[in-house]
């Protein structure tokens, strides 16, 4: 008797609990979504901010004029003038993306020395329907990277350990260069931008499968940060970001070729 | 129509057929009054496979042997499911919307009225203005002075000469070997990349062999001044200085080239290399990268 009472009264409790979980659930799930959406207006903020046009009464300008297109494209222009004549300078090599023209160019001092046809583009809103006067402004100076993520290593070392005497000496053996990796990696720039190069290839399925999961991989590493964020009740940061595809060989040239704080010049 | 209008307007039917007579002559073995509309028929045939059911879930709940772990199964299924749709809701679709909040077009107007003004006229000439000197700086970096180009990751060279391309092949750069000794000491074996030129043009070089080739072999180390330094022949017919010990040079492995296999010079076959010695003088630029 007293059991079928203790099974009577489990069952609206395990209901209520599971209630009150779905209710947390969802509470959370909407919270976090509401947070998420809120970032990239905050980015946008922030980078309207630091760029937006700051006028004096002498040379006023008419407002007007950003949203002409002759105007635009001059802007444009110098921008990435200014870009690369600044990373020319610096005596290093850099990249250029050019967004119209679908190339990212390696260069060294104002030299070209690789040229790579981009085959898929894709970039955030705020790059592509972002207000062209910030973002032209935004990318008048050369980005610099801060980070990378690759699916190939930078320098590919072979640790080699020296013989003793002649007996133990080994002639070196012949490289494998037939071997083809999947080449993926991103590029994080110290002003939050992040730019994703795939490789254009993916006939094979491990290609495929590896880009995958190299793509899952960095959600999961964003969305844990946006977690960690919206956690302790703040906004998560958002990375606009440009995606690229372009042939393996070019994309792993250019991984191997820009320093590990290279910097890149785009123009859109 | 909405399923229940369906059942209230076949309601209606059976309403009006019972009030009726059929207008045309009946089946046999059938009354008038009594025979069985569709709806009729439906309703007893879904009654009678929701009782099926029920019965079967009744017998199922009552075989306890095969209801707790269906049920047990369920649970995970649907616990599962919940959280394969909180995965993709919060690391996919999120990003998605999110995307789709941002950003504001600019819209472009080009007003005529605006582009008749002076100030206009103005902005658009400063600029113009702005890209003209800022373009002539910048193509004064590429002259049209001979240089090479080396791809140290394809292990091939790119010879202009008057902004053109003269000449293309391959070659050997640095293996990226990391040399080790018991001592501590170490050496890695990479083409360094950058802009450099060439210091100086040598006929007929000689190696003079460093530590490291030495200790590479497990060969004793001569003094600096040994003879036993000095090596001809390996470096072919040409050599140029590039800085640090670095050199564009040729090779007595010819199998190798196109691969990464030098100690960080860049090896060229005979007949590459005398066209680069040819065309490039001291001051020459090397793009290495």
């Amino acid at each position: 008797m007293t059991m079928e009472t203790e099974t009577i009264n489990r069952q609206p409790r395990k209901r209520t609990g599971l209630l009150i979980l779905i209710i947390l659930i969802v509470t959370f799930i909407i919270y976090y979504s509401i947070m998420s959406l809120m970032s990239p207006g905050r980015t946008l903020a922030r980078i309207s901010n630091e760029y937006i046009l700051k006028q004096d009464e002498k040379t006023r300008i008419d407002e007007k004029i950003f949203s002409d297109s002759a105007y635009l494209k001059k802007l444009k222009e110098k921008a990435f003038l200014q870009s690369r004549i600044a990373l020319a300078e610096s005596d290093s090599i850099y990249l250029t993306i050019n967004l119209t023209d679908s190339t990212a160019n390696l260069e060294i001092y104002g030299v070209v020395v690789h040229a790579a046809k981009i085959t898929n583009l894709k970039m955030s809103s705020i790059l592509s329907k972002g207000n062209e006067y910030i973002i032209s402004s935004l990318l008048s100076s050369p980005f610099t990277i801060a980070e990378s993520i690759s699916t190939i290593k930078k320098d590919p070392l072979m640790l080699k350990m020296a013989p003793k005497d002649t007996s133990e000496y080994k002639p070196d053996i012949m490289p494998d260069t037939t071997i083809t990796e999947p080449v993926n990696y991103i590029l994080e720039m110290t002003n939050g931008t992040r730019i994703f190069v795939y490789q254009e290839e993916n006939s094979k399925p491990g290609e495929s499968m590896n880009q995958f999961s190299f793509d899952l991989k960095d959600k999961l590493r964003n969305t844990i940060s946006s977690l960690k964020s919206v956690a302790v009740f703040k906004v998560p940061e958002y990375h606009p970001y440009i995606k690229l595809s372009i042939p393996r060989a070019d994309a792993k040239i250019i991984y191997r070729a820009i320093p590990r704080n290279g910097q890149i010049a785009i123009f859109r | 129509m909405l399923w229940t209008d369906k059942l209230s307007d076949m309601e209606d039917d059976k309403i009006i057929n019972n009030g009726s007579q059929p207008s045309g002559p009946l089946p046999e073995g059938t009354q008038p009054g009594i025979e069985k509309t569709q709806f009729e028929t439906e309703t007893v045939s879904n009654e009678g496979a929701i009782e099926e059911t029920t019965s079967f879930f009744k017998k199922l709940r009552e075989n306890k042997k095969v209801y707790k772990p269906l049920r047990f199964f369920f649970y995970v299924f649907v616990s599962l499911a919940t959280l394969f749709l909180l995965f993709m809701f919060i690391v996919y679709l999120v990003p998605v919307f999110r995307e789709m909040t941002s950003g504001q077009k600019t819209e472009i107007t080009n007003d005529p009225d605006l582009q008749k003004t002076p100030a206009y006229k103005k902005q658009i000439s400063l600029l113009t203005k702005d890209i003209q000197r800022l373009s002539r700086k910048y193509n004064a970096y590429s002259t049209g002075e001979s240089y090479i180009v080396i791809n140290t990751t394809d292990n091939k060279f790119f010879l202009y000469k008057n902004k053109k391309l003269i000449r293309e092949g391959s070659c050997s750069t640095g293996s990226y070997k990391k040399l080790l000794t018991a001592e501590g000491k170490s050496w890695t074996f990479k083409t360094p990349r950058g802009k450099f030129s060439i210091q100086a043009k040598r006929t007929n070089p000689a190696w003079h062999r460093p530590d490291w080739s030495f200790i590479e072999e497990g060969v004793p180390i001569p003094p600096k001044d040994s003879p036993l330094r000095w090596e001809a022949g390996v470096l072919g017919d040409y050599a140029m200085d590039l800085g640090d010990s670095y050199m564009i040079h040729g090779t007595i492995y010819k199998r190798f080239l196109g691969m990464p296999v030098t100690h960080g010079c860049v090896r060229l076959n005979d007949e590459d290399l005398e066209v680069v010695f040819h065309t490039l003088n001291v001051g020459s630029k090397v793009y290495i990268y």
